[in-house]
């Protein structure tokens, strides 16, 4: 156990470097120049030249790339071209806000999400399963602005419950984690049911009810565990979506997260800013990946540890 | 003699202004007091002149720095951190400053401070963002304590227009010194309001300062949230969360208007929007050609439709409020008309194909347009409504949409490989030097300057030049006429609209005078009526 | 997806009595849901096939005045910013989501699918290469990747397809990966290669026929999330060009006209949410009939 635990997050450094190494490559491949966006529409070649000059821009990428890497062993994540502030800051500002938009909208997800699947399993083709998978669907396919601006008009407008926009108070974080939620609920949904149907229908689950075992326990104890590992693999990954794709729901309710953070830089192609911020997501990714990992030789014993 | 003269013109124009200023004063009793909350689409980058010239910041600092002078509400210079001036050669302006005047952190406000100022910027490390903005701006030197000279490295006509700017303000130079890089976050300058607190990407607070020089600003705060989806500013305003609302959805305008409980503050802007023709290339080379386009688009159309009466009709190259402006008449001189527009066309050889797109020995009429989406308002929208009008005329236009920094980079490169783009100019400095020079100078050809249509014509280049280095302003205006004359022949331009600043506020906002230089957004005479 | 012995023992004696295709036709009629589901990509199918002919008005023609017309009238369905037939537009608008869907998840399968089964089959190094490049893809900011395939490739409906697929591919990698490291634990898989079948025998016979159900779920609700990442990326200049009818560019530049016009972004919406409604039916009844172990069952 330990072992597999060193070993991987010792596989998750090649990880990371290869993660900085293709963003910064990516961004040099691509046109626009951070600088003379930067500059905007004023500026003499003469100042864009003598900025990157400053800021080492002009440098070949690959001692760039030694450098940062050099730097981040140091815990220095450097400074953001657009505001020369360090990264670091940049991303403590939008961290905490994050966390509780995903973590929020993860737990929706999750719960609302089993259970819905869970008695669209138990009880198939009834209407509670065709609302259900309606429903779900209709959350999936109508983009996020349209579901958030509804959700604003009806219950910061019309009812006025809930606030516009903004961060702060539990209140705030409603809308925004339920219109997060919404497509991953139906996915969940989905996985479980499918997952769920295919487990009660194994002959040993019927071995179970011959024998006289309650529905309840064949359910929880037999069929929920062994349908969790696809349930599970999906869940880890809506995490890693949620965190860096919440980009549109936190445009709509003005939420001051990293997707909002992320995007800006990758337009004024502030690159530092970007591998920061990736950095700091792709570790938050292994970890996330690697608790999936143990969870799935917790669940199923079959599975060996694999690298 | 000259000394003198301008120096009793800025006397007088202050007394003026001054007399202006008290006539205008309010019908109803102002009362103090109160928090503004207004609501805009981004967070600043910085709040530092030095690092940031574009709007977000601009907005917030605006209220919290000072320049030398400034522009008013009807784009006439007047007097701010200076008294007077006197120009004491074609490269040398000496300015009076006020006395008494303090920063926020209670340090004076001198001759010392300005040359602090001007030298961090130009000659700082790197050197500030607005540097470009300063044409021949070479920095300030101290006479005495309240006297100041700035110096151009040549003749520069719009020296006083550039030092209005509204990224000029002076800074401490104690703060910058104690803060270092954290000055960027938490400026001192000399305005009516002080920096309190910025929370990024959510909100920026600032606050009465209570021993300013000029009239006390009368409300106690002003919080600066950030607010992205247009839709939910305008929900703000409506259930009351927002006082104020910058870049308001036009749509939704015409309804706040008969609305008593709203107000919505509009004036023409100092921003044109307008489709480029890359006049080096065929067959954008032959004038007519240009001219056919010209006649085929229906602006008033896209105006009352797209902009909604958002923005204002573009009557040439520059904005009304702009020195130097004239009104070329486009209207009359190219109006909407499909039927000239093919006879155009025709002249120039071109007969319509099978497919209805006009053919010329063999090659079709298809012109290749680069276009952003969201950078200027309806950049999007008008570049798609003109493609059609286009193809009316039997002119294809491929539109290729794509990111702004995708395609700043084309239009600021050489060679430039579409026919077409769609951009916008705003004349930071409301002189017409800004614009013409930049966007119709021979040389000006990118990376060097703007000129991304290639235009060339020799006698423009002898007037501009001439203009900018002309410190008589009658003069230089005479130049400008003949220069937009010459343009409105060759048009290299289809100018699209003016933009129009709109602020819309609860009418419980009164004192708000909205100003044309979208950063001008002044807030010291602003009061909220409970 | 857990596979017991005696399941597998079932399993194992499907393919010796071939009724395989014909009970999962008849299989697939007896579902209604799945029906309607085949039904309404037929439509969508034919929306994009005979746009030409089905739709009234040029999906191009603008008529500034009419902007913003209500449904009814001349404008069954209304008219949009532009004065142009939604109508129109939305049936034009169903090659693209079609081309986007189905393409992005041809894409995302066969990168997904290959991949996977190697990770989880093979183990090993090949595990931790690809787990480990899964990893740095989903690190990775999407809107870079999209802004690096239409800067290498240009924009348009092709490339930004192709984007979206690499965008989907670790997922499936990853679920297939799973599906198969159990799958070839089971007593079966065992047996089979005891008994001397190839590796690749026992991949392509067992232990992929077990991932199929979970594999086409997966991906017909991708296809929505295509869709409505196309919506994204258009919306930002990395899609389709103007005047190319897209569903979801359609809903992104409507959003501004959601509290005067709602109709002009709500409909094409609508029809993403038939035409994901449509997909994922069809996939659920292709996955019921597919799975021989529901074979005579409801």
């Amino acid at each position: 156990m330990l072992t597999f635990l060193v070993r991987r997050l010792m596989l998750a450094v090649p990880v990371l470097l290869g993660v900085v190494f293709v963003v910064m490559l990516t961004v040099e491949l691509i046109p626009g120049d951070a600088v003379a966006l930067m500059l905007g529409e004023h500026a003499t070649p003469e100042a864009v030249a003598k900025l990157r000059d400053y800021l080492g821009l002009d440098k070949p990428m690959l001692v760039r790339y030694v450098e940062y890497v050099g730097r981040v062993a140091r815990g220095d994540l450097g400074r953001s071209i657009q505001q020369n502030r360090p990264v670091l800051d940049e991303l403590a500002d939008v961290w905490p806000a994050t966390l509780e938009l995903t973590v929020a909208a993860l737990l929706i997800a999750a719960v609302v999400g089993v259970l819905a699947g869970l008695v669209s399993a138990v009880w198939p083709t009834s209407l509670f399963d065709a609302v259900a998978r309606i429903g779900s669907l209709f959350g999936l396919s109508m983009p996020v602005f349209w579901t958030g601006l509804v959700l604003i008009v009806v219950f910061a407008f019309w009812l006025s419950w809930l606030p516009v926009g903004g961060a702060g108070t539990p209140a705030h974080l409603v809308l925004p984690a339920v219109t997060l939620a919404l497509p991953s609920v139906a996915m969940v949904a989905r996985m479980t049911r499918s997952s769920v149907l295919d487990v009660l229908r194994e002959d040993y689950v019927r071995t179970a009810r011959a024998k006289g075992v309650a529905e309840r326990l064949v359910v929880s104890k037999h069929a929920l565990r062994n349908a969790a590992i696809p349930i599970l693999t999906l869940l880890g990954l809506q995490a890693g979506q949620l965190m860096g794709g919440a980009v549109l729901t936190e445009t709509v309710f003005a939420w001051p997260g990293l997707g909002r953070l992320i995007v800006k830089a990758i337009f004024a192609r502030d690159y530092v800013l970007v591998q920061g911020a990736v950095l700091v997501f792709a570790v938050a990714f292994v970890l996330i990946n690697l608790a999936v990992d143990l969870a799935y030789g917790v669940l199923d014993p079959r599975v060996s540890r694999q690298g | 003699m000259t000394r003198f003269r301008n120096a009793l013109l800025v006397l007088i124009a202050g007394a003026v202004a001054a007399g202006l200023l008290a006539s205008a004063g309010p019908a109803e009793a102002q009362k103090r007091g109160g928090t503004l909350t207004i609501v805009r689409p981004t967070d600043p980058v910085s709040l530092d002149p030095n690092l940031e010239t574009t709007a977000p910041g601009a907005w917030v600092y605006f209220n919290m720095l000072e320049g030398l002078l400034t522009l008013d509400a009807k784009m006439q210079i007047q007097p701010s951190l200076a008294t007077s001036y006197e120009v004491m050669s074609p490269t040398r302006v000496r300015f009076k400053l006020r006395p008494n005047v303090k920063f926020h952190d209670g340090t004076p406000m001198n001759a010392a401070a300005v040359k602090f100022t001007y030298d961090r910027a130009l000659k700082g490390t790197p050197p500030a963002r607005w540097a470009s903005l300063a044409g021949s701006l070479s920095g300030a030197e101290v006479v005495d304590d309240l006297t100041v000279d700035i110096v151009t490295r040549e003749p520069y006509g719009p020296v006083l227009r550039t030092l209005a700017m509204y990224c000029m303000g002076i800074v401490s130079p104690t703060a910058v010194g104690k803060l270092g890089a954290d000055f960027s976050r938490a400026p001192v300058g000399t305005g009516p309001f002080k920096f309190v607190e910025w929370k990024t990407n959510t909100h920026v607070i600032i606050e009465r300062f209570p021993d300013y020089w000029g009239d006390k600003a009368l409300l106690d705060r002003v919080i600066f949230k950030v607010v992205p989806e247009e839709g939910a500013r305008m929900i703000a305003l409506q259930t009351g969360d927002a006082d104020m609302v910058l870049f308001p959805s036009p749509a939704l305008l015409p309804a706040l208007r008969r609305d008593p409980k709203f107000t919505v503050h509009e004036t023409t802007g100092i921003r044109v929007v307008f489709a480029g023709l890359h006049a080096g290339m065929a067959p954008l080379d032959d004038v007519r050609v240009r001219q056919a386009l010209l006649h085929a688009v229906d602006r008033k159309a896209i105006l009352d439709n797209i902009m909604e009466g958002s923005a204002g009709p573009a009557m040439g190259v520059l904005a009304p409020g702009v020195f130097g402006y004239k009104d070329m008449q486009l209207d009359r001189a190219y109006p909407f008309d499909r039927a000239k527009a093919k006879a155009l066309l025709a002249q120039a050889g071109w007969t319509p194909g099978s497919d209805g797109i006009m053919q010329k020995g063999g090659q079709r009429l298809s012109l290749s347009w680069l276009a952003a989406r969201g950078r200027y308002p309806k950049d999007g929208e008008i570049t798609e409504a003109i493609q059609a009008m286009f193809k009316d005329v039997g002119v294809e236009a491929k539109v290729q949409v794509l990111e702004w920094a995708a395609v700043f980079q084309q239009v600021r490169g050489n060679p430039f490989n579409h026919h077409m783009f769609t951009l916008g100019w705003v004349t930071s400095n409301a002189d017409a030097d800004y614009s013409l020079y930049a966007l119709f100078h021979s040389k000006q050809v990118p990376p060097a300057g703007w000129n991304t249509s290639r235009y060339a014509n020799a006698r423009v280049d002898t007037l501009v030049e001439q203009a900018r280095r002309s410190l008589n302003q009658s003069e230089r205006e005479k130049l400008y006429f003949e220069v937009q004359d010459i343009l409105a022949k060759e048009m290299v331009w289809i100018p699209v609209y003016t933009t129009k600043e709109i602020v819309a506020t609860k009418t419980a906002v009164k004192g708000f005078t909205i100003h044309p230089v979208e950063y001008n957004l002044w807030l010291g005479k602003a009061w909220l009526d409970k | 997806m857990a596979i017991s012995a005696a399941a597998a023992l079932h399993a194992a004696a499907a393919p010796l009595v071939d009724t395989g295709r014909l009970s999962a036709w008849g299989e697939f009629r007896r579902n209604r849901l799945a029906v309607a589901g085949l039904a309404i990509v037929a439509l969508l199918l034919i929306a994009a096939l005979g746009a030409p002919w089905l739709a009234p008005f040029d999906p191009a023609k603008q008529s500034l005045i009419e902007k913003r017309a209500k449904p009814g009238g001349k404008f069954l369905l209304g008219a949009d910013e532009f004065g142009r037939d939604i109508l129109s537009r939305v049936i034009y608008g169903s090659r693209v989501a079609l081309i986007v869907s189905v393409l992005s998840v041809a894409v995302a399968l066969s990168l997904g699918l290959t991949l996977g089964c190697l990770a989880g089959f093979l183990g090993g190094w090949t595990d931790v290469l690809v787990m480990r490049a899964t990893e740095v893809l989903l690190a990775f900011p999407y809107l870079l990747l999209a802004i690096a395939v239409v800067s290498a490739l240009g924009p348009g409906v092709f490339n930004t397809t192709l984007a979206v697929g690499i965008w989907g591919a670790p997922t499936v990698i990853r679920v297939v990966r799973g599906a198969v490291l159990v799958a070839r634990e089971t007593e079966y898989v065992s047996a089979a290669r005891a008994l001397g079948a190839t590796a690749l025998r026992v991949l392509t016979r067992h232990v992929l026929r077990n991932v199929l159900p979970t594999v086409i779920v997966y991906s017909t609700l991708f296809m929505a999330n295509a869709i409505l990442v196309e919506a994204a990326l258009s919306f930002l200049g990395l899609g389709v060009q103007p005047p190319t009818p897209s569903w979801g560019l359609m809903v992104s530049t409507g959003r501004d006209l959601l509290l005067v016009a709602p109709h002009v972004a709500t409909i094409p919406g609508l029809a993403i949410l038939v035409a994901v409604l449509g997909f994922n039916l069809l996939g659920d009844g292709l996955r019921d009939a597919l799975d021989p172990r529901l074979r005579g069952r409801i």
